[in-house]
C-alpha cells in the first residue's frame, strides 16, 4: 500500500517536476529563513532536569553557592611581603566589563566598625552557655589582669587608639563576639593577614572577583581571559597569578570540540568524499550528498518557529545525529541507477523498506520526548522532523533527479553483490563466534555516571586547582545545607539546629554559618533577657564590684568605665541582616542568605553527606543537604536511568515495529541481525577492554540502534528482490560513510566526541558485515 | 581707575596673605628636612604625661626610645610599670613585667598598632612626606620649630584633634609631642638625652 501511495506520488509528479524542485528549494528557503531567526542557548539548562525532581532542585540551589560563580585567582611569590602590593596592582587593573567586585581580602575588615558592633551586640548574640563561661572565666584574679592590661595599654602609644574600647569593654567581652566570627570565615584555609587573603604558608595571596561573563559563553570566556593575560602584566617580577573558575573549563572544552572538529571533519569529509567518489561514480551522487545539508536546513527551521530559544547542545548533536541522514537517499540513488525499470515502480518497491527503516529511526528518537532534560526532547524533535525531511525528500524528490546508469555501469563488487557464492557456513560459524566472545566480556562492562568524565579537563587546568586547594582549601568544592522557609523566624531557627548539629558531630569541621551572629529572633529577647538578668544578678554584681575595686586601685576615676556599664542595662536592638550589612558584613550577608534559602556551608565529605542523609533522625527538618560530589553522581544516576530506560523502550519500539513490517518469525530475526550484532559486539569489546560505558556512549547507542535496524530492514526487505545488489551497496556505502563521519571521531581529544566514535565505530562496525554477509548466509542456508 | 586699583588690592590682599606663611613653612620644612636628612640611628629618653578625663590624677611614665633606618623602634616604658614594644619591619614583640617572655605580634593583624607604629616611624625619621599626606600642618613657631598637625582622615579625627610637635634646635630631631584628643585629653612626651648616630645594640630590636 506504502508502495503504491509512493509510486503514484512519482506519477503526479513526474509531469510537473519543476513546480516540484521549486516547493523544494521553497521549503528549504524557509529553513533558512527560520534558521537566521535561531536564538541560541549556551548553558547546562538542556542537560539538567527540568522537572520536579530532587537533581533538578538540587542544581537550582547549586547555582546559588557563593562561589560557583566566582573567579579565583591565586598568587604566588617566594617572598609573602611582594604580595599585597601585587594583589593590589593586580586587582585595580581588573575591570568591568569582564570583572566586578573585586576583593583581595574579606570586606568586613575594611573598617574597624565589626569589633566595636560586636561589643555593643554581646546581649543578642551571648547565650547561657557563653554567660556561664564569661562568668567562669572572669574571676577576681582573671579582671586584675584585664584591668591591669587595659592601664598598661594606656600608658602606651597604643593607648590613643584603645581608650574608647577600654572605655566600653574594659572585661574583653568582645572576644566571646569575636568567636562567632570564627564561623564566617568563607575561605577556610585562608589566612587574613593585612586585609588581604593569604594562604596558610604565607606564600600565596587570593583575590575572588565577580564576572557578568556566563560560566557557558565560551566566546566571553575567551575574552576574559584574555583580559586577565593583559591585566597580569602589571605583577613584579617573580609574582605568577593563576585564574580558576568555570569560564577556563568552557573555554578548554570548547578550543577542544573546535581542535577536534576541525581535525576529525577534514579527514571525514575527505573519506566520504573518496567513498562517494568510488561508489556512487556519477554526478548525480551530488543530490544524495545535499540531502542530509537540506534536511539540516529543514529541521533548524522548525525548531526555529517551534521553539523560543534553541539549546546549542540541540543544534550540535542534532546537526551530527542527521548527518546519517543520507541512507534513505542512498538506497533510492542505488536503486534507480542499478536498474532501468518504470522509476514510478522502483520507487514503490523500495518505498516499504525505506520507510519501515525510517520509522524505527524514528522510533528510536520517539522515546527521547519524554525525557525529563529538555534538551533532549528538543533534540528528539530536532531529529525527528530531520529524518521526516530526509524520507520525504529521498523518496520524493530524489526519483525525479538520478537518472539510471548507462549498460555496464553500475557498481558490482564480488563479495556483496547477490548472486556470488559466499562461504556461508564460515560466515555463520564467525559470527556465532563473534557474538559468544562478546557475551562473555559484556559482564564486564562498568559504567561511568560522572558528569565529569563527559568534560576535558587540561593538566595546567587541573593542576592550578590543585594548588588551589592546597593553598585556600576548596571554597568552590564545598556543600551546603540549605534551610527554606517563607517564614524567617522558622528558617533562622532551622539554621542554629544545622549549625548546632554540625558543631555537635563535626566539631573539627571548618563551618561557614550566619546562626551565630543571627539567630532567631526569639532567641535574641532570650539572650538579652538572660544578659540583664546576669548583670543585676549575684555574678554579674560581683564581677561589677571587682572591676571598680580594680579599676580604683590603678588610679582609673568613677565614670571610667561608664559606656560599659551602660551597654549593660540599655539593651541593643536586635540583630537583623541589615545591621549585619551596616557592620561590614554585606557580602556574607548576601553569599549566605540567598533566594533559595540560607545557606550553611560545609566541606564536601563523607560524614557530612551522611550526616544528612535522609535516613539519618538526627537532621533537621526542613533542611535540603547539597553536595557537589553527591550531585555530580545523582545527575550521572539520573541520566543513566533515563537513558537505560530509553534503551530498553527503543528496543521494544523497534522490535514492535519490525514484527508489525515482517509478519513472520522468521524474517523478523533476520532483520535484527544487524542491530544484536551491533550491541553485543560493542559492549563485549568495551568490556573486554575497559573503555567505560559513559553518558555519551548511551546517546550514541540510541544512534546505533535506529541505524542498525535500518540496515535490517533494507536487506531483509529488499534483499531478494531486484534491487537486491543495490541494497548490498546502499548499506555499504551508508554504513562507511556513518563510520567514516562519526567513526572517525574515535580519534577526538575530547572525551565526548571520542565515546561518540567509539560506539559508532564498534557497533556500526560490527553491523555492516552482519547486514551484509551474516543475513545472505542465515537465509541461504535456511532457504 | 583708584577705584578699580582698590578693587585689586582688597581682593590680593588675602592671597598674599595665605601664599605667605604656606612659603613659609615650606622653606621651614625644607629645612628640617635636610638637617634630619643625615640620622640613622636616634636613642633618647622619655618622660610621658597623660592628662586623661579616666584617670583621677595625671599619669606620669619614663622610658626610653630607640631608633633604627629604616623601620627599627623600640618603645621601653621603665616607670611605674616595665612594659614595652618592638618594631621591625611588619613584625614585632610586646613584653610587659606580669608576663613571661615577649609575645610576638604582625602589624598585618593589628591595624590600631600598625596606625599608631606609622606615627612613630614619621616623627622619628622627619618623614615630612608621609606627616603631610596624613595632616595638615602650621607652623607655630620658627626657632625652635613648632608644628601643628591636624588629621586630614576623617576615622583619625574621631580621635585625635591635633598634634603639636616641637623639634631641637637645629632641626635635627623631635623634642617633644602633645597629642589633642577631640574629647579634651592630652598626653604630652618630652624627648631628652637624645643621642644621634650612635650604634645600637642589634639586639634591642
Amino acid at each position: 500500500m506504502l508502495g503504491a501511495f509512493f509510486s503514484a506520488l512519482y506519477r503526479f509528479w513526474a509531469p510537473r517536476r519543476f513546480l516540484l524542485f521549486a516547493l523544494t528549494l521553497l521549503l528549504l528557503g524557509g529553513g533558512l529563513a527560520g534558521l537566521s531567526q535561531l536564538q541560541v542557548r549556551e548553558d547546562i539548562e538542556a542537560l539538567l532536569p527540568d522537572d520536579l525532581s530532587q537533581v533538578a532542585a538540587d542544581f537550582r540551589r547549586l547555582r546559588e553557592a557563593p562561589f560557583a560563580r566566582k573567579i579565583l585567582i591565586h598568587l604566588r611569590d617566594s617572598d609573602p611581603a611582594a604580595l599585597p602590593d601585587a594583589a593590589d596592582r593586580l586587582a585595580a587593573a581588573l575591570g568591568p566589563p569582564y570583572f566586578t567586585r573585586v576583593m583581595t581580602g574579606p570586606a568586613s575588615l575594611d573598617t574597624a566598625r565589626l569589633p566595636q558592633w560586636l561589643a555593643e551586640n554581646l546581649a543578642n548574640l551571648l547565650d547561657g552557655d557563653d554567660l556561664d563561661r564569661l562568668a567562669a572565666a572572669l574571676t577576681p584574679e582573671r579582671i586584675d589582669i584585664l584591668v591591669e592590661t587595659a592601664y598598661r595599654q594606656l600608658l602606651s602609644p597604643e593607648g590613643w587608639v584603645m581608650k574608647g574600647m577600654v572605655r566600653r569593654d574594659p572585661l574583653d567581652l568582645r572576644v566571646y563576639g569575636l568567636e562567632k566570627l570564627r564561623y564566617v570565615n568563607p575561605i577556610g584555609q585562608a589566612r587574613i593577614d593585612g586585609g588581604y587573603f593569604h594562604s596558610a604558608d604565607g606564600r600565596g595571596a587570593l583575590i575572588v572577583a565577580d564576572s557578568p561573563v556566563s560560566l557557558t559563553d565560551s566566546q566571553g570566556a575567551e575574552r576574559l581571559l584574555a583580559a586577565f593575560d593583559e591585566a597580569r602584566t602589571v605583577l613584579p617580577p617573580g609574582v605568577t597569578a593563576t585564574l580558576v573558575s568555570g569560564h577556563r573549563h568552557t573555554l578548554a572544552n570548547a578550543t577542544a570540540i573546535k581542535g577536534d572538529l576541525a581535525r576529525v571533519l577534514s579527514l571525514s569529509f575527505l573519506a566520504v568524499l573518496a567513498i562517494y567518489l568510488f561508489f556512487l561514480r556519477s554526478w548525480q551522487g551530488v543530490f544524495v550528498f545535499l540531502v542530509p545539508s537540506a534536511i539540516l536546513l529543514v529541521a533548524s527551521g522548525v525548531i526555529a518557529l517551534a521553539y523560543d530559544q534553541v539549546f546549542a547542545v540541540t543544534l550540535g548533536f542534532g546537526g551530527v545525529l542527521l548527518g546519517i541522514a543520507d541512507e534513505y537517499a542512498m538506497h533510492i540513488y542505488f536503486a534507480c541507477r542499478g536498474s532501468g525499470r518504470e522509476r514510478a515502480e522502483l520507487v514503490g518497491e523500495v518505498a516499504g523498506p525505506v520507510t519501515g527503516g525510517a520509522l524505527a529511526t524514528l522510533a528510536s528518537f520517539a522515546v527521547m520526548l519524554v525525557s525529563s532534560l529538555p534538551g533532549q526532547r528538543q533534540l528528539a524533535i530536532y531529529a525527528m522532523t530531520g529524518i521526516v525531511a530526509a524520507l520525504l525528500l529521498s523518496l520524493v524528490v530524489l526519483p525525479h533527479l538520478v537518472r539510471p546508469a548507462p549498460a555496464g555501469g553500475a557498481l558490482r563488487l564480488p563479495l556483496f553483490s547477490g548472486g556470488q557464492r559466499r562461504p556461508r557456513k564460515t560466515i555463520v560459524a564467525l559470527w556465532l563466534a563473534l557474538l559468544a566472545v562478546s557475551a562473555l566480556f559484556v559482564g564486564d562492562l562498568r559504567f561511568d555516571g560522572e558528569l565529569r568524565a563527559m568534560s576535558l579537563i587540561p593538566e595546567e587546568l587541573r593542576q592550578a586547582e590543585h594548588d588551589l586547594r592546597q593553598a585556600f582549601g576548596d571554597p568552590r568544592g564545598q556543600a551546603m545545607a540549605v534551610v527554606e522557609d517563607a517564614d524567617s523566624e522558622v528558617a533562622l531557627a532551622r539554621n542554629r539546629e544545622v549549625f548546632r548539629l554540625l558543631r555537635a558531630r563535626l566539631p573539627e569541621v571548618a563551618i561557614v554559618s550566619l546562626a551565630p551572629l543571627l539567630p532567631p529572633a526569639a532567641d535574641q529577647r532570650r539572650n538579652a533577657e538572660n544578659w540583664r538578668a546576669f548583670w543585676t544578678g549575684k555574678e554579674g554584681r560581683r564581677i561589677l564590684a571587682d572591676l571598680e575595686a580594680a579599676g580604683a586601685r590603678l588610679g582609673f576615676s568613677a565614670q571610667a568605665f561608664a559606656p560599659f556599664h551602660a551597654g549593660l542595662t540599655e539593651l541593643p536592638p536586635p540583630v537583623t541582616p541589615d545591621s549585619l550589612r551596616q557592620a561590614g558584613l554585606g557580602p556574607l550577608v548576601d553569599a549566605l542568605m540567598v533566594k533559595s534559602g540560607m545557606l550553611t556551608l560545609v566541606p564536601d565529605s563523607a560524614e557530612a553527606r551522611e550526616l544528612f542523609a535522609g535516613e539519618n533522625p538526627a537532621r533537621p527538618a526542613g533542611v535540603h543537604f547539597v553536595s557537589p560530589t553527591g550531585f555530580g553522581t545523582e545527575v550521572g544516576a539520573a541520566i543513566q536511568r533515563d537513558f537505560s530506560r530509553y534503551l530498553l523502550l527503543s528496543l521494544l519500539l523497534v522490535l514492535a515495529l519490525v514484527v508489525v513490517i515482517f509478519r513472520d518469525r522468521r524474517r523478523i530475526l533476520l532483520a535484527l541481525v544487524p542491530v544484536v550484532t551491533g550491541l553485543l559486539a560493542m559492549f563485549g569489546i568495551m568490556g573486554a577492554l575497559d573503555i567505560p560505558f559513559n553518558l555519551f556512549n548511551i546517546v550514541a547507542t540510541v544512534l546505533v540502534i535506529g541505524l542498525c535496524v535500518d540496515y535490517g530492514i533494507f536487506m531483509v526487505g529488499n534483499g531478494t528482490g531486484a534491487g537486491a545488489a543495490g541494497v548490498d551497496l546502499s548499506v555499504l556505502v551508508s554504513g562507511l560513510t556513518t563510520l567514516a563521519g562519526f567513526g572517525v571521531l574515535v580519534l577526538a581529544r575530547h572525551p565526548a566526541l571520542h565515546s561518540i566514535g567509539v560506539t559508532v565505530l564498534l557497533g556500526i562496525g560490527a553491523a555492516i558485515p552482519a547486514a551484509l554477509w551474516v543475513i545472505p548466509a542465515l537465509r541461504g542456508e535456511r532457504e | 581707575m583708584n577705584y578699580l586699583l582698590w578693587f585689586l588690592l582688597f581682593f590680593s590682599l588675602p592671597l598674599t596673605v595665605w601664599a605667605e606663611p604656606t612659603a613659609e613653612l615650606d622653606r621651614v620644612l625644607s629645612a628640617l628636612e635636610r638637617s634630619a636628612a643625615g640620622i640613622e640611628t636616634l636613642a633618647s629618653d622619655f618622660t610621658q604625661e597623660k592628662h586623661l578625663e579616666i584617670f583621677r590624677e595625671t599619669l606620669v611614665s619614663t622610658g626610653r626610645f630607640y631608633f633604627a633606618k629604616p623601620d627599627k623602634l623600640r618603645w621601653e616604658t621603665t616607670a611605674p610599670v616595665t612594659s614595652g614594644f618592638l618594631l621591625n619591619g611588619s613584625g614585632g614583640k610586646r613584653w610587659h613585667q606580669r608576663a613571661g617572655a615577649p609575645v610576638p605580634f604582625d602589624l598585618g593583624r593589628e591595624p590600631g598598632m600598625k596606625l599608631i607604629a606609622e606615627q612613630l616611624l614619621a616623627w622619628a625619621r622627619v618623614d615630612l612626606d608621609w606627616l603631610r599626606s596624613h595632616y595638615a600642618m602650621t607652623l607655630v613657631e620658627e626657632h625652635p620649630v613648632a608644628l601643628r598637625l591636624m588629621p586630614r582622615q576623617e576615622g583619625a579625627r574621631d580621635f585625635l584633634d591635633h598634634l603639636l610637635i616641637r623639634f631641637d634646635t637645629e632641626g635635627r630631631h623631635v623634642a617633644s609631642v602633645e597629642v589633642h584628643e577631640a574629647g579634651g585629653d592630652r598626653t604630652l612626651i618630652h624627648f631628652s638625652a637624645t643621642l644621634l648616630n650612635q650604634p645600637l645594640d642589634p639586639s634591642l630590636f
